[in-house]
């Protein structure tokens, strides 16, 4: 819970949150130590100075590191794993389903563990997905459209094999789809960040949520676009939200084209732990106003209202949770939440 | 001219096309090694993970750009540390073409791909171009009814002619044949009313083009522990 200077609460629900295993013990290739220094890149460059993490802790760290800098520190009442395979690069796979959901066991009511698939894995994967559904519960899945399979360098959501994994998530009731475009999908001569075959997914399914995390970033405009045409298609604010620390225009710059083109209740907040701590991005985004020329240009509000809808309504209303219910549930929580 | 000083130049004219920004601006070039007519021109990206199919235009652009110099025989080109390192390297050094480099992977060339964000910086820079007029107080409908022969005369701010020669620059990159200087890529020609929604789409180019600008010098900064400019100009 965020308590602003006047006392009123924000409920807070971080809807793109990581445990992974990026060790040394755990990489299989360079693809391995490549991809976990990618993200530590990230992390080093737009993280406040008082909030960097020796690499070292970062390849691997531990769940009450998570659930302390999450839920005590990091003012989240809820947040959702979204995790990743990565079995080219990872011995046991860089996200783990049990490791999530012994963290949600422990601290009930406080997270929500989604799960991910990969259309290539064919009728076993469908079958496994049956099967997860049954043992997890699933409310969602994160799609990592680069993941390597075998020779295969990523896919899109148009493929045939995607739509039939869709319509098992109808079936079975997994009703959020948050999707990651990465770099390496074949054929590689396209454009492999085109947010295209979520524009198709998202009008063939729209019974399915479609969660474009980072906003589509680097194809911003392009997911503009598309979340104007299709209205089961939502922004996940990770990644883009990191700029208000160094570049906060930026941001001001993005969040209005955001709610310039589509609206204040399909943008989620999401901070990537732990890419970035929850605690500084909430922090500065609550206390942030557009400048005022933006604010002129768009004409958009970006008031504790919508701040609000950002930080928890939305993301609440997706994953059916009667927010005033959660609270009373919350408040028996052994965890305090630090401004509670 | 000095040869390494001529190299750089022609480096100049290299541009990431996501970004449309030039290789020498972003920090790419890591450094070039030439010995007599041979020229090794060795580059990185700020991420292992970059699209190949970037870099091999990048990559491409490097060898057509330094080859056009009169004293050179030889380049050869050299990206570091990336997935497709190896496949990049060697297809340009061949003068293969990305399909033959990357067989099985790619279903045709890059000249599609090239073209859609040819058209992103066209977008890029003419917003830019139309902001400045606007703000230097020219109407809607005089911009959209300005003529390249009137856009030509303009009496413009070193700014203004900077932002004119970037756009014509892109003009010229998409074939455009129009007489009518502000036209949609495609050459239509847009009316007074319609000119303020064309903007915002535009602008919505833009920026999204500077936002990856900025992530990727911050991760090539972050990756090769560079002075930060994120850092300076808080």
């Amino acid at each position: 819970m965020y308590k602003t200077a006047s006392g009123e609460e924000i409920f807070v629900i971080d809807a793109h949150i990581a445990l992974w295993d990026g060790s040394k013990e755990n990489q299989l290739n360079i693809q391995g130590d490549q991809f976990i220094s990618c993200f530590y890149d990230y992390h080093k460059n737009l993280s406040p100075e008082e909030y960097l993490w020796e690499k070292e802790k970062f390849l691997k760290y531990d769940p009450e590191t998570l659930v302390n800098d999450v839920i005590v520190k990091g003012y989240a009442d809820m947040a959702i794993f979204q995790p990743v395979y990565l079995r080219e690069f990872y011995k046991n796979g860089f996200g783990d389903f049990d490791a999530n959901e012994a963290i949600a066991k422990q601290y009930q009511n406080r997270f929500i563990c989604n799960g991910t698939f990969d259309p290539r894995h064919g009728n076993r994967g469908l079958e496994e997905l049956e099967k997860m559904k049954e043992k997890y519960n699933w409310q969602g899945v994160k799609l990592y459209t680069a993941d390597w399979v075998g020779d295969s360098k990523g896919y899109k959501l148009s493929e045939p094999g995607a739509q039939r994994y869709l319509e098992k998530c109808q079936q079975l009731g997994i009703k959020n789809i948050h999707i990651h475009k990465g770099p390496t999908v074949t054929p590689l001569n396209r454009d492999a960040f085109d947010v295209a075959d979520i524009d198709d997914a998202a009008s063939s399914f729209p019974e399915l949520n479609f969660i474009v995390e980072h906003v589509g970033l680097p194809r911003l405009e392009d997911f503009c676009w598309i979340a104007t045409q299709e209205k089961n298609v939502y922004g996940g604010l990770a990644v883009a939200i990191s700029f208000l620390h160094t570049r906060p225009r930026y941001f001001a710059e993005i969040i209005s084209e955001l709610l310039y083109w589509m609206d204040e209740d399909r943008i989620l907040f999401g901070s990537d732990y732990a890419i970035w701590e929850p605690k500084w991005l909430i922090e500065k985004f609550v206390d942030f106003e557009l400048p005022e020329d933006i604010q002129q240009e768009t004409r958009v509000t970006f008031d504790l209202n919508v701040k609000k809808k950002i930080l928890g309504e939305n993301a609440a209303r997706l994953y059916n949770i009667d927010i005033e219910a959660q609270k009373e549930k919350l408040n028996k929580c052994q965890l305090v939440s630090h401004n509670a | 001219m000095n040869k390494e000083k001529k190299v750089y130049e022609m480096l100049d004219k290299v541009y990431d096309p996501e970004l449309d920004q030039p290789l020498t601006e972003l920090g790419f070039i890591d450094h070039i090694v030439i010995k007599e007519a041979q020229v090794e021109v060795v580059f990185r990206l700020p991420t292992y993970w970059c699209s190949p199919n970037f870099a091999y235009i990048m990559a491409e652009d490097i060898r057509k750009y330094v080859s056009e110099i009169e004293w050179v025989k030889e380049v050869k080109v050299n990206l570091l540390d990336h997935c497709a390192s190896d496949e990049i390297n060697q297809g340009t050094a061949e003068g293969k073409r990305f399909s033959e480099s990357f067989s099985g992977l790619a279903d045709g060339d890059l000249d599609e791909l090239r073209r859609t964000f040819q058209i992103k910086a066209f977008y890029g820079r003419q917003e830019k171009f139309i902001k400045h007029l606007l703000s230097d107080g020219m109407s809607k409908k005089d911009i959209t009814a300005l003529s390249l022969e009137e856009l030509h005369e303009l009496d413009l701010s070193t700014e203004g002619q900077v932002l004119r020669d970037k756009y014509l620059e892109k003009k010229e990159a998409l074939n455009h044949s129009s007489l009518v200087a502000i036209t949609t890529p495609e050459e239509e020609a847009l009316t007074e009313e319609e000119l303020a929604d064309y903007l915002l789409g535009a602008k919505r180019t833009r920026l999204s083009m500077e936002f990856n600008g900025i992530y990727c010098r911050g991760l090539l900064e972050a990756r090769y522990n560079l002075p930060s400019i994120n850092k300076v100009l808080q």
